[in-house]
């Protein structure tokens, strides 16, 4: 039990996918201007990072390693990840529409996001048991939530902040955003 | 080859499973069949610069409230009139093509003194690299021919007794060469049948009126945001510029007698139909009123 949650703590924190290893900063700054857009984005991440370590780690032990074709692991998990997430998509549109009005039209956006694949790609480098894997992707997934929610805050405030004019917008959401990779890389070293 | 026959079958694994889920799961949910047609009309590129995160979303937005089209930034880049033609349909409102068109203005009043012999390349980009050009106002049109060279039309001309470029508005199609051209960013795409146009691009600090740049320059008196009687101006206090709430301006024409600098100005960009609101507002501060 110990490990996981050292795993789940390591992946929101030390690892901060956004904010200590820099990935996934296309929806970190396109969708984070208002709260609620950025938690249902959070939302469907964490879903699609759950879905695609789910998928990956049987293809990864069973298929890649026993065939020792590992290198080829980019390739695969693209395909894996993209027509899943394809697949999930069709079918929230089908059965449920207030749960495809909350998640659905974000998760075409995260289907070949750098941050999911990131994550399989770690969790094959480190050779994670499937548990493991599922602790770190939810990890992950809270990190990148807990990133966009922070970042959505800031910026909802930055708005009607008095900041010098050449700054407004994006430009100050870069050096928030600086801060507040800066504050998370304190944990460094915490584990 | 061990790595094709695995890729291979996974493909055809994910493919089979994809298949099934869309022939086995049924259409559950109503209402969405129209949000679908919409989407498939609309580009698909997932730009944002609707404001919604991709198109599906501003689908949707569009199911609910039709007459947001004729506002979107998306249905002025899309001018391709197949297109247009299923997005009426689909949503069961006209858009007139004319409508869209936009014709090129140009911000400038002229007339802004010149403070050194220029004598270099001919170009208002090599002018402008000198102290903001020549003329006293930084935001002056230099009238160097950057712009009319550009025109496929001839539209543009020198007026000459301010050498400030002017756009024939009958000839003008909107294409929008003219506007990556200008080194002083002063032209803009304002829809056909704008009426009321303010005439200079001077971004002001508060504490230089703008008479000390240009005899024709806006001087922040106030007077057509005093004189409009419908509250339609509103003060931008920062750049000290009115600026047109189109919703209720009336066109009743009270600002532009008003104006003693002449920045306001009545013009006419020829159009039958009646156009309808879409005001550029470039980073100058811009304003331009349609005409109803």
């Amino acid at each position: 039990m110990n490990e996981f949650i050292v795993i789940f703590i390591g992946m929101a924190l030390i690892n901060n996918i956004v904010l200590v290893r820099y990935l996934g900063l296309c929806p970190f700054f396109g969708v984070s201007k208002k709260l609620g857009p950025a938690l249902s984005m959070g939302m469907a991440t964490t879903f699609v990072m759950f879905i695609a370590s789910v998928a990956t780690w049987p293809i990864n032990q069973y298929v890649l390693i026993p065939f020792d074709v590992k290198y080829m692991e980019i390739v695969v998990f693209i395909l894996v990840i993209a027509s899943l997430v394809q697949m999930i998509e069709l079918f929230i549109k089908r059965t449920s529409a207030t749960l495809y009005n909350a998640l659905g039209i974000y998760l075409a956006l995260i289907t070949t996001n750098c941050a999911v694949f990131y994550l399989t790609l770690w969790n094959s480098l480190y050779d994670y048991s499937f548990l493991e894997s599922i602790a770190s992707s939810l990890g992950a997934g809270i990190g990148f939530t807990l990133a966009l929610i922070l970042m959505s805050g800031i910026r909802e405030r930055l708005d009607i902040a008095d900041c010098p004019r050449s700054m407004r917008g994006l430009p100050i959401a870069f050096i928030t955003a600086m801060m507040l990779s800066l504050a998370l890389l304190g944990f460094g070293g915490m584990l | 080859m061990l790595i094709v026959i695995i890729l291979t079958g996974i493909g055809l694994v994910c493919a089979v499973i994809i298949y099934l889920v869309n022939a086995v799961v049924p259409r559950k949910v109503q209402g969405l069949e129209k949000t679908e047609e919409i989407a498939s009309i609309l580009p698909g590129i997932n730009c944002g610069a609707c404001g919604r995160p991709d198109c599906f979303a501003y689908a949707q937005t569009l199911t609910k409230d039709a007459n947001v089209v004729t506002k979107s930034p998306c249905t002025f880049v899309m001018l391709d009139n197949e297109r247009l033609e299923r997005l009426e349909k689909a949503l069961g409102v006209t858009l007139d093509a004319s409508q869209m068109s936009r014709k090129a203005l140009i911000h400038c009043n002229g007339n802004s003194e010149v403070i050194y012999n220029y004598s270099g390349v001919e170009t208002c980009k090599a002018a402008a690299q000198l102290l903001s050009g020549y003329k006293k106002c930084p935001y002056a049109c230099l009238g160097l021919r950057d712009c009319l060279e550009v025109c496929p039309q001839d539209a543009i001309s020198i007026k000459p007794e301010n050498g400030v470029a002017v756009i024939d508005p009958e000839r003008c199609t909107g294409c929008g060469l003219c506007l990556a051209e200008c080194s002083q960013n002063l032209i803009e795409l304002v829809p056909v049948g704008t009426k009321i146009a303010f005439l200079c691009n001077y971004a002001p600090l508060r504490d230089i009126p703008g008479r000390e740049k240009c005899d024709a320059g806006c001087t922040h008196c106030r007077k057509c945001y005093k004189s409009c009687e419908d509250e339609a101006i509103v003060w931008n206090k920062e750049r000290a510029i009115p600026e047109f709430d189109i919703e209720k301006c009336t066109r009743c024409g009270k600002c532009i007698e008003a104006c003693e600098q002449n920045t306001l100005a009545e013009i006419k960009i020829a159009a039958e139909a009646p156009v309808l609101s879409h005001v550029g507002t470039m980073p100058g501060g811009h304003c331009a009123v349609p005409e109803r």
